[in-house]
Protein backbone atom coordinates (compact mmCIF):
# COMPACT_ATOMS: atom_id res chain seq x y z
CA UNK A 1 0.00 0.00 0.00
CA UNK A 2 1.58 3.20 -1.19
CA UNK A 3 -0.22 6.01 0.58
CA UNK A 4 0.18 4.57 4.05
CA UNK A 5 2.70 7.14 5.28
CA UNK A 6 0.37 9.84 4.00
CA UNK A 7 -2.54 8.40 5.96
CA UNK A 8 -0.36 8.16 9.04
CA UNK A 9 0.73 11.74 8.52
CA UNK A 10 -2.86 12.87 8.24
CA UNK A 11 -3.80 11.04 11.40
CA UNK A 12 -0.93 12.58 13.33
CA UNK A 13 -1.60 16.09 12.08
CA UNK A 14 -5.32 15.73 12.84
CA UNK A 15 -4.45 14.52 16.34
CA UNK A 16 -2.42 17.68 17.05
CA UNK A 17 -5.01 19.87 15.39
CA UNK A 18 -7.93 18.41 17.32
CA UNK A 19 -6.06 18.64 20.57
CA UNK A 20 -5.32 22.28 19.92
CA UNK A 21 -8.87 23.08 18.78
CA UNK A 22 -10.28 21.53 21.93
CA UNK A 23 -7.99 23.20 24.43
CA UNK A 24 -6.76 26.24 22.50
CA UNK A 25 -4.05 26.86 25.12
CA UNK A 26 -1.11 27.19 22.81
CA UNK A 27 -2.36 29.40 20.02
CA UNK A 28 -4.11 31.86 22.29
CA UNK A 29 -1.06 32.15 24.50
CA UNK A 30 1.15 32.63 21.47
CA UNK A 31 -1.06 35.37 20.05
CA UNK A 32 -1.16 37.17 23.37
CA UNK A 33 2.57 36.86 23.67
CA UNK A 34 3.15 38.25 20.19
CA UNK A 35 0.86 41.23 20.76
CA UNK A 36 2.52 41.88 24.11
CA UNK A 37 5.95 41.77 22.47
CA UNK A 38 4.83 44.37 19.94
CA UNK A 39 3.47 46.61 22.68
CA UNK A 40 6.75 46.28 24.52
CA UNK A 41 8.61 47.22 21.36
CA UNK A 42 6.51 50.33 21.06
CA UNK A 43 7.34 51.39 24.60
CA UNK A 44 10.96 50.33 24.24
CA UNK A 45 11.70 52.17 21.01
CA UNK A 46 8.63 54.11 19.92
CA UNK A 47 8.83 56.73 22.63
CA UNK A 48 11.98 58.19 21.08
CA UNK A 49 11.13 57.48 17.48
CA UNK A 50 7.61 58.25 16.40
CA UNK A 51 7.79 56.35 13.11
CA UNK A 52 8.81 52.70 13.38
CA UNK A 53 8.12 51.85 9.72
CA UNK A 54 11.82 51.35 9.03
CA UNK A 55 12.00 48.79 11.83
CA UNK A 56 8.90 46.84 10.78
CA UNK A 57 10.81 43.79 9.59
CA UNK A 58 12.90 43.49 12.70
CA UNK A 59 9.90 44.11 14.91
CA UNK A 60 7.81 41.47 13.24
CA UNK A 61 10.52 38.83 13.12
CA UNK A 62 11.94 39.27 16.58
CA UNK A 63 8.37 38.93 17.83
CA UNK A 64 7.71 35.89 15.67
CA UNK A 65 11.03 34.25 16.57
CA UNK A 66 10.26 34.40 20.28
CA UNK A 67 6.67 33.34 19.64
CA UNK A 68 7.96 30.41 17.62
CA UNK A 69 10.09 29.33 20.59
CA UNK A 70 6.91 29.23 22.66
CA UNK A 71 5.06 27.20 20.04
CA UNK A 72 7.91 24.79 19.47
CA UNK A 73 8.26 24.29 23.21
CA UNK A 74 4.58 23.44 23.48
CA UNK A 75 4.49 21.20 20.42
CA UNK A 76 5.50 18.05 22.26
CA UNK A 77 3.49 18.69 25.40
CA UNK A 78 0.88 16.00 24.79
CA UNK A 79 3.55 13.50 23.83
CA UNK A 80 5.37 14.20 27.05
CA UNK A 81 2.66 14.69 29.60
CA UNK A 82 0.12 12.14 28.39
CA UNK A 83 2.83 9.64 27.43
CA UNK A 84 1.63 9.66 23.83
CA UNK A 85 5.21 9.29 22.69
CA UNK A 86 5.58 5.79 24.07
CA UNK A 87 2.63 4.70 21.98
CA UNK A 88 3.81 6.51 18.87
CA UNK A 89 7.25 5.00 19.07
CA UNK A 90 5.87 1.50 19.40
CA UNK A 91 3.52 2.04 16.45
CA UNK A 92 4.93 1.15 13.02
CA UNK A 93 5.15 4.76 11.90
CA UNK A 94 8.25 5.90 10.01
CA UNK A 95 10.15 8.42 12.12
CA UNK A 96 10.12 10.91 9.27
CA UNK A 97 6.33 10.99 9.43
CA UNK A 98 6.54 12.02 13.08
CA UNK A 99 8.90 14.85 12.17
CA UNK A 100 6.80 16.09 9.27
CA UNK A 101 3.64 15.95 11.38
CA UNK A 102 5.27 18.05 14.09
CA UNK A 103 6.64 20.51 11.54
CA UNK A 104 3.14 20.90 10.08
CA UNK A 105 1.71 21.48 13.56
CA UNK A 106 4.29 24.19 14.26
CA UNK A 107 3.63 25.84 10.89
CA UNK A 108 -0.06 25.75 11.77
CA UNK A 109 0.51 27.54 15.07
CA UNK A 110 2.63 30.17 13.35
CA UNK A 111 0.10 30.80 10.58
CA UNK A 112 -2.61 31.25 13.19
CA UNK A 113 -0.46 33.84 14.93
CA UNK A 114 0.57 35.61 11.73
CA UNK A 115 -2.99 35.99 10.48
CA UNK A 116 -3.51 38.34 13.39
CA UNK A 117 -0.05 39.79 13.92
CA UNK A 118 0.81 40.80 10.37
CA UNK A 119 -2.24 43.06 9.89
CA UNK A 120 -1.64 44.37 13.39
CA UNK A 121 1.88 45.32 12.35
CA UNK A 122 0.40 47.40 9.56
CA UNK A 123 -2.07 49.08 11.90
CA UNK A 124 0.37 49.76 14.71
CA UNK A 125 3.65 50.59 13.10
CA UNK A 126 3.55 51.24 9.40
CA UNK A 127 3.10 54.67 7.90
CA UNK A 128 2.31 54.54 4.23
CA UNK A 129 0.93 51.91 1.92
CA UNK A 130 0.72 48.52 3.55
CA UNK A 131 -2.38 46.63 2.53
CA UNK A 132 -1.45 46.47 -1.13
CA UNK A 133 1.66 44.48 -0.29
CA UNK A 134 0.18 42.29 2.41
CA UNK A 135 0.11 39.30 0.07
CA UNK A 136 3.87 39.50 -0.35
CA UNK A 137 4.25 39.74 3.41
CA UNK A 138 2.19 36.63 3.99
CA UNK A 139 4.11 34.76 1.30
CA UNK A 140 7.46 35.46 2.94
CA UNK A 141 5.99 34.51 6.32
CA UNK A 142 4.82 31.22 4.90
CA UNK A 143 8.21 30.37 3.43
CA UNK A 144 9.94 31.28 6.68
CA UNK A 145 7.41 29.23 8.66
CA UNK A 146 8.39 26.10 6.78
CA UNK A 147 12.01 26.58 7.84
CA UNK A 148 11.00 27.29 11.42
CA UNK A 149 8.73 24.26 11.43
CA UNK A 150 11.37 21.82 10.21
CA UNK A 151 14.13 23.12 12.46
CA UNK A 152 11.73 23.51 15.36
CA UNK A 153 10.45 19.95 15.13
CA UNK A 154 14.03 18.64 15.04
CA UNK A 155 15.29 20.76 17.95
CA UNK A 156 12.15 20.14 20.02
CA UNK A 157 12.60 16.42 19.69
CA UNK A 158 16.18 16.79 20.94
CA UNK A 159 15.10 19.01 23.81
CA UNK A 160 12.33 16.55 24.66
CA UNK A 161 14.82 14.23 26.34
CA UNK A 162 16.83 16.79 28.25
CA UNK A 163 16.70 18.21 31.72
CA UNK A 164 15.62 21.85 31.92
CA UNK A 165 14.13 21.68 28.44
CA UNK A 166 12.28 24.99 28.73
CA UNK A 167 15.63 26.65 29.30
CA UNK A 168 17.52 24.65 26.74
CA UNK A 169 15.11 25.08 23.85
CA UNK A 170 15.61 28.84 23.27
CA UNK A 171 19.35 28.49 23.77
CA UNK A 172 19.52 25.80 21.09
CA UNK A 173 16.87 27.20 18.78
CA UNK A 174 17.43 30.96 18.61
CA UNK A 175 21.09 30.95 17.44
CA UNK A 176 20.13 28.64 14.58
CA UNK A 177 17.24 30.96 13.80
CA UNK A 178 19.46 34.04 13.39
CA UNK A 179 20.00 33.64 9.61
CA UNK A 180 16.28 33.12 9.12
CA UNK A 181 15.42 36.23 11.14
CA UNK A 182 17.94 38.27 9.12
CA UNK A 183 16.46 37.16 5.82
CA UNK A 184 12.81 37.27 6.85
CA UNK A 185 13.19 40.74 8.34
CA UNK A 186 14.91 41.80 5.15
CA UNK A 187 12.08 40.44 3.06
CA UNK A 188 9.51 42.23 5.22
CA UNK A 189 11.41 45.51 5.04
CA UNK A 190 11.64 45.18 1.28
CA UNK A 191 7.86 45.34 0.86
CA UNK A 192 6.63 47.13 4.01
CA UNK A 193 5.55 50.76 3.94
CA UNK A 194 6.56 52.80 0.94
CA UNK A 195 9.37 50.37 0.07
CA UNK A 196 8.55 48.08 -2.81
CA UNK A 197 11.77 46.39 -3.83
CA UNK A 198 10.77 43.08 -5.33
CA UNK A 199 14.29 42.13 -6.45
CA UNK A 200 15.57 42.34 -2.90
CA UNK A 201 12.44 40.61 -1.68
CA UNK A 202 12.99 37.74 -4.10
CA UNK A 203 16.62 37.29 -3.01
CA UNK A 204 15.64 37.12 0.62
CA UNK A 205 12.85 34.66 -0.13
CA UNK A 206 15.22 32.45 -2.09
CA UNK A 207 17.47 32.44 0.95
CA UNK A 208 14.52 31.40 3.10
CA UNK A 209 13.74 28.57 0.68
CA UNK A 210 17.38 27.48 0.84
CA UNK A 211 17.24 27.56 4.63
CA UNK A 212 14.19 25.30 4.70
CA UNK A 213 15.67 22.92 2.14
CA UNK A 214 19.03 22.67 3.92
CA UNK A 215 17.53 21.97 7.31
CA UNK A 216 15.06 19.62 5.67
CA UNK A 217 17.98 17.59 4.36
CA UNK A 218 19.74 17.68 7.73
CA UNK A 219 16.54 16.59 9.46
CA UNK A 220 16.06 13.82 6.93
CA UNK A 221 19.60 12.58 7.55
CA UNK A 222 19.63 12.77 11.34
CA UNK A 223 16.07 12.41 12.57
CA UNK A 224 16.15 8.63 12.46
CA UNK A 225 18.78 8.73 15.23
CA UNK A 226 16.79 10.93 17.63
CA UNK A 227 14.33 8.25 18.72
CA UNK A 228 16.68 5.36 18.15
CA UNK A 229 16.89 3.66 21.52
CA UNK B 1 41.93 -1.19 20.55
CA UNK B 2 44.86 -2.82 18.85
CA UNK B 3 48.25 -2.94 20.49
CA UNK B 4 49.73 -0.77 17.77
CA UNK B 5 47.21 1.97 18.45
CA UNK B 6 48.06 1.77 22.12
CA UNK B 7 51.75 2.02 21.40
CA UNK B 8 51.26 5.03 19.12
CA UNK B 9 48.93 6.77 21.53
CA UNK B 10 49.97 10.31 22.29
CA UNK B 11 52.93 10.34 19.91
CA UNK B 12 51.03 12.27 17.24
CA UNK B 13 50.33 15.25 19.43
CA UNK B 14 54.03 15.65 20.21
CA UNK B 15 54.94 15.51 16.54
CA UNK B 16 52.25 17.99 15.52
CA UNK B 17 53.12 20.30 18.40
CA UNK B 18 56.67 20.40 17.08
CA UNK B 19 55.42 21.15 13.56
CA UNK B 20 53.15 23.87 14.95
CA UNK B 21 55.98 25.43 16.94
CA UNK B 22 58.33 25.54 13.97
CA UNK B 23 55.68 26.88 11.60
CA UNK B 24 54.59 29.53 14.10
CA UNK B 25 58.13 30.82 14.54
CA UNK B 26 58.64 30.88 10.77
CA UNK B 27 55.28 32.63 10.28
CA UNK B 28 55.88 35.31 12.91
CA UNK B 29 59.38 36.02 11.64
CA UNK B 30 58.11 36.16 8.07
CA UNK B 31 55.15 38.38 8.89
CA UNK B 32 57.15 40.95 10.84
CA UNK B 33 60.58 40.81 9.21
CA UNK B 34 60.03 39.85 5.59
CA UNK B 35 56.49 40.70 4.47
CA UNK B 36 56.10 44.27 3.19
CA UNK B 37 54.07 46.76 5.17
CA UNK B 38 50.58 47.37 3.84
CA UNK B 39 50.23 50.66 1.99
CA UNK B 40 46.85 51.69 3.50
CA UNK B 41 46.81 50.18 6.93
CA UNK B 42 50.47 50.13 7.89
CA UNK B 43 51.48 47.87 10.69
CA UNK B 44 47.86 47.24 11.80
CA UNK B 45 47.46 44.94 8.83
CA UNK B 46 49.83 42.46 10.53
CA UNK B 47 46.90 41.36 12.70
CA UNK B 48 45.32 39.96 9.56
CA UNK B 49 48.01 37.28 9.22
CA UNK B 50 46.80 35.50 12.32
CA UNK B 51 43.22 36.75 12.67
CA UNK B 52 42.03 35.18 9.41
CA UNK B 53 43.91 31.86 9.70
CA UNK B 54 42.52 31.45 13.22
CA UNK B 55 39.03 32.14 11.90
CA UNK B 56 39.46 29.57 9.13
CA UNK B 57 40.89 27.04 11.54
CA UNK B 58 37.84 27.28 13.78
CA UNK B 59 35.67 26.49 10.76
CA UNK B 60 37.89 23.50 10.00
CA UNK B 61 37.41 22.36 13.60
CA UNK B 62 33.63 22.59 13.28
CA UNK B 63 33.82 20.76 9.96
CA UNK B 64 35.84 17.99 11.58
CA UNK B 65 33.18 17.84 14.30
CA UNK B 66 30.44 17.53 11.67
CA UNK B 67 32.22 14.70 9.88
CA UNK B 68 32.88 13.00 13.21
CA UNK B 69 29.20 13.46 14.00
CA UNK B 70 28.15 11.72 10.79
CA UNK B 71 30.59 8.89 11.51
CA UNK B 72 29.35 8.69 15.10
CA UNK B 73 25.78 8.28 13.87
CA UNK B 74 26.87 5.65 11.36
CA UNK B 75 29.14 3.57 13.57
CA UNK B 76 27.90 4.41 17.09
CA UNK B 77 31.51 4.25 18.20
CA UNK B 78 32.29 6.33 21.29
CA UNK B 79 35.59 7.38 19.74
CA UNK B 80 33.87 9.71 17.29
CA UNK B 81 31.97 11.26 20.14
CA UNK B 82 35.30 12.10 21.77
CA UNK B 83 36.59 13.55 18.51
CA UNK B 84 33.60 15.77 17.90
CA UNK B 85 33.41 17.08 21.45
CA UNK B 86 37.12 17.85 21.56
CA UNK B 87 36.97 19.44 18.12
CA UNK B 88 34.04 21.69 19.00
CA UNK B 89 35.78 22.76 22.21
CA UNK B 90 38.92 23.75 20.35
CA UNK B 91 36.89 25.32 17.57
CA UNK B 92 35.15 27.52 20.15
CA UNK B 93 38.53 28.54 21.52
CA UNK B 94 39.64 29.60 18.04
CA UNK B 95 36.35 31.35 17.32
CA UNK B 96 36.76 33.29 20.56
CA UNK B 97 40.27 34.27 19.51
CA UNK B 98 38.88 35.38 16.15
CA UNK B 99 36.45 37.71 17.88
CA UNK B 100 39.08 39.12 20.24
CA UNK B 101 41.72 39.70 17.59
CA UNK B 102 39.13 41.04 15.17
CA UNK B 103 37.85 43.39 17.81
CA UNK B 104 41.35 44.72 18.47
CA UNK B 105 41.78 45.20 14.75
CA UNK B 106 38.48 47.05 14.51
CA UNK B 107 39.59 49.32 17.34
CA UNK B 108 42.92 49.97 15.65
CA UNK B 109 41.55 50.79 12.23
CA UNK B 110 38.13 52.33 12.97
CA UNK B 111 38.39 53.39 16.59
CA UNK B 112 35.54 51.15 17.74
CA UNK B 113 35.82 47.79 19.44
CA UNK B 114 32.80 46.46 17.61
CA UNK B 115 31.21 47.13 14.23
CA UNK B 116 28.17 45.24 13.11
CA UNK B 117 29.15 45.79 9.50
CA UNK B 118 32.35 43.81 10.00
CA UNK B 119 30.96 40.58 8.61
CA UNK B 120 33.62 38.35 10.13
CA UNK B 121 33.05 39.61 13.68
CA UNK B 122 29.28 39.36 13.34
CA UNK B 123 29.30 35.90 11.80
CA UNK B 124 31.67 34.48 14.37
CA UNK B 125 29.55 35.88 17.17
CA UNK B 126 26.57 33.92 15.81
CA UNK B 127 28.74 30.82 15.37
CA UNK B 128 29.97 31.06 18.96
CA UNK B 129 26.38 31.27 20.19
CA UNK B 130 25.44 28.21 18.12
CA UNK B 131 28.34 26.11 19.33
CA UNK B 132 28.21 27.26 22.94
CA UNK B 133 24.72 25.75 23.03
CA UNK B 134 26.35 22.41 22.17
CA UNK B 135 27.86 22.17 25.62
CA UNK B 136 24.62 23.22 27.28
CA UNK B 137 22.85 20.44 25.37
CA UNK B 138 25.55 17.93 26.23
CA UNK B 139 25.42 18.65 29.92
CA UNK B 140 21.65 18.29 30.13
CA UNK B 141 21.23 14.99 28.27
CA UNK B 142 21.51 11.71 30.13
CA UNK B 143 24.53 9.57 29.39
CA UNK B 144 22.77 7.02 27.18
CA UNK B 145 21.62 9.65 24.70
CA UNK B 146 24.54 12.07 25.03
CA UNK B 147 26.70 10.77 22.19
CA UNK B 148 23.79 10.50 19.76
CA UNK B 149 22.37 13.95 20.46
CA UNK B 150 25.81 15.54 20.39
CA UNK B 151 26.43 14.05 16.96
CA UNK B 152 23.06 15.25 15.65
CA UNK B 153 23.65 18.74 16.98
CA UNK B 154 27.17 18.86 15.51
CA UNK B 155 25.64 18.20 12.09
CA UNK B 156 22.78 20.71 12.51
CA UNK B 157 25.13 23.39 13.77
CA UNK B 158 27.56 22.97 10.90
CA UNK B 159 24.71 23.20 8.40
CA UNK B 160 23.85 26.59 9.83
CA UNK B 161 27.39 27.94 9.47
CA UNK B 162 27.17 28.72 5.73
CA UNK B 163 23.65 30.08 6.28
CA UNK B 164 24.94 32.46 8.93
CA UNK B 165 27.82 33.55 6.69
CA UNK B 166 25.54 34.25 3.77
CA UNK B 167 22.76 35.90 5.79
CA UNK B 168 25.18 38.29 7.49
CA UNK B 169 26.72 39.16 4.16
CA UNK B 170 23.46 39.91 2.37
CA UNK B 171 22.25 41.91 5.37
CA UNK B 172 25.34 44.12 5.51
CA UNK B 173 25.62 44.46 1.75
CA UNK B 174 22.18 46.05 1.67
CA UNK B 175 23.13 48.52 4.38
CA UNK B 176 26.39 49.40 2.64
CA UNK B 177 26.01 48.94 -1.09
CA UNK B 178 29.79 49.22 -1.54
CA UNK B 179 31.13 46.05 0.04
CA UNK B 180 33.39 47.15 2.81
CA UNK B 181 36.52 45.11 2.44
CA UNK B 182 39.57 46.11 4.39
CA UNK B 183 40.60 42.53 4.85
CA UNK B 184 42.74 42.43 1.78
CA UNK B 185 40.96 40.22 -0.71
CA UNK B 186 43.72 40.68 -3.26
CA UNK B 187 46.96 40.02 -1.50
CA UNK B 188 50.22 40.46 -3.36
CA UNK B 189 52.30 37.30 -3.45
CA UNK B 190 54.85 38.64 -0.96
CA UNK B 191 52.06 38.79 1.65
CA UNK B 192 50.16 35.72 0.51
CA UNK B 193 53.13 33.43 1.21
CA UNK B 194 53.23 34.42 4.86
CA UNK B 195 49.49 34.21 5.13
CA UNK B 196 49.63 30.62 3.94
CA UNK B 197 52.47 29.80 6.34
CA UNK B 198 50.56 31.14 9.32
CA UNK B 199 47.42 29.31 8.13
CA UNK B 200 49.45 26.10 8.11
CA UNK B 201 50.82 26.95 11.55
CA UNK B 202 47.33 27.44 12.99
CA UNK B 203 46.11 24.20 11.43
CA UNK B 204 49.07 22.40 13.00
CA UNK B 205 48.20 23.98 16.35
CA UNK B 206 44.65 22.73 15.96
CA UNK B 207 45.75 19.19 15.10
CA UNK B 208 48.22 19.14 17.99
CA UNK B 209 45.54 20.36 20.41
CA UNK B 210 43.01 17.88 19.10
CA UNK B 211 45.38 14.94 19.45
CA UNK B 212 46.45 16.12 22.90
CA UNK B 213 42.85 16.39 23.99
CA UNK B 214 42.03 12.97 22.58
CA UNK B 215 45.03 11.37 24.28
CA UNK B 216 43.93 12.91 27.51
CA UNK B 217 40.34 11.75 27.17
CA UNK B 218 41.47 8.24 26.37
CA UNK B 219 43.85 8.26 29.33
CA UNK B 220 40.99 9.37 31.52
CA UNK B 221 38.76 6.59 30.28
CA UNK B 222 41.54 4.02 30.77
CA UNK B 223 41.94 5.32 34.28
CA UNK B 224 38.23 5.00 34.86
CA UNK B 225 38.33 1.41 33.63
CA UNK B 226 41.25 0.67 35.90
CA UNK B 227 39.44 2.13 38.88
CA UNK B 228 36.36 0.08 38.02
CA UNK B 229 38.43 -3.10 37.70
CA UNK B 230 40.02 -2.51 41.08
CA UNK B 231 36.64 -1.36 42.41
CA UNK B 232 38.24 1.38 44.40
CA UNK C 1 56.75 53.20 16.81
CA UNK C 2 54.38 53.62 13.91
CA UNK C 3 50.67 54.16 14.41
CA UNK C 4 48.85 51.20 15.91
CA UNK C 5 51.82 49.12 17.01
CA UNK C 6 50.29 48.71 20.46
CA UNK C 7 47.22 47.08 18.90
CA UNK C 8 49.29 44.62 16.91
CA UNK C 9 51.26 43.71 20.03
CA UNK C 10 48.02 43.36 21.99
CA UNK C 11 46.42 41.11 19.37
CA UNK C 12 49.42 38.80 19.18
CA UNK C 13 49.79 38.77 22.96
CA UNK C 14 46.14 37.79 23.45
CA UNK C 15 46.36 35.03 20.83
CA UNK C 16 49.43 33.41 22.31
CA UNK C 17 48.27 33.99 25.87
CA UNK C 18 45.03 32.12 25.22
CA UNK C 19 46.76 29.29 23.38
CA UNK C 20 49.19 28.87 26.28
CA UNK C 21 46.27 29.06 28.69
CA UNK C 22 44.80 26.06 26.92
CA UNK C 23 48.06 24.21 27.39
CA UNK C 24 47.94 25.14 31.08
CA UNK C 25 44.43 23.71 31.37
CA UNK C 26 45.57 20.49 29.71
CA UNK C 27 48.53 20.43 32.13
CA UNK C 28 46.22 20.80 35.10
CA UNK C 29 44.08 17.93 33.91
CA UNK C 30 47.18 15.82 33.34
CA UNK C 31 48.32 16.48 36.88
CA UNK C 32 44.94 15.33 38.16
CA UNK C 33 45.22 12.13 36.14
CA UNK C 34 48.73 11.61 37.48
CA UNK C 35 47.50 12.07 41.05
CA UNK C 36 44.74 9.54 40.57
CA UNK C 37 47.14 7.11 38.96
CA UNK C 38 49.47 7.45 41.94
CA UNK C 39 46.59 6.68 44.30
CA UNK C 40 45.65 3.62 42.27
CA UNK C 41 49.25 2.42 42.22
CA UNK C 42 49.44 2.75 46.00
CA UNK C 43 46.16 0.91 46.33
CA UNK C 44 47.44 -1.97 44.21
CA UNK C 45 50.67 -2.10 46.21
CA UNK C 46 48.83 -2.11 49.52
CA UNK C 47 46.51 -4.87 48.37
CA UNK C 48 49.44 -6.94 47.24
CA UNK C 49 51.17 -6.41 50.56
CA UNK C 50 47.99 -7.38 52.42
CA UNK C 51 47.65 -10.51 50.33
CA UNK C 52 51.23 -11.52 50.99
CA UNK C 53 50.84 -10.87 54.68
CA UNK C 54 47.66 -12.99 54.71
CA UNK C 55 49.40 -15.78 52.88
CA UNK C 56 52.36 -15.71 55.25
CA UNK C 57 50.00 -15.71 58.20
CA UNK C 58 48.02 -18.59 56.71
CA UNK C 59 51.17 -20.62 56.24
CA UNK C 60 52.31 -19.79 59.78
CA UNK C 61 48.95 -20.81 61.32
CA UNK C 62 48.39 -23.88 59.19
CA UNK C 63 51.87 -25.31 59.45
CA UNK C 64 51.60 -26.52 63.08
CA UNK C 65 48.31 -28.28 62.33
CA UNK C 66 49.69 -30.19 59.37
CA UNK C 67 52.64 -31.32 61.35
CA UNK C 68 52.09 -34.77 62.73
Amino acid sequence: MKPRPLRQLRALVLKDLRLELRTRDTVIAMILFAVLAMVLFQFGFGTRQSDLTKFAGGLLWVTLAFTAVLGVGRSYVAEREQRVLDGLLVAPVPRMVLLVAKAIAIVGYLIAVEILVVPLLGVFFINGPFWSDIGWLFLSCLIADVGIGILGALIASLALFTRARELLLPVLFLPLLVPLVIAAAGATNAVAGSAHDLVQYRNYCLFLVGYAVLFGLVAYATFEAVFDD
Amino acid sequence: MTDLAVRLRGKGSALWALVAAVLSVVAICGVFLVAPEDADQGIIQKIFYFHVPIANTSLVAFGVACVAGILALRTRSPRWDEVLTASIGIGLLFAGLTIVSGSIWARASWGHWWRWDDTRLTTYLIIILIYAAFFVLRSSVEADRRARFSAIYAVIAFASVPLSFYAVRIATSFIHPVVFNSHGANLPDSMLVWFIVSQAAMLAVFIAFLLLELTQRRTESSLRRLRLALDA
Amino acid sequence: MSHGTQYVVAAYAVIWFVLMLYVAVVGLRTSRISRELELLARLVERRKADEQAAQAEGQASSSPATRP
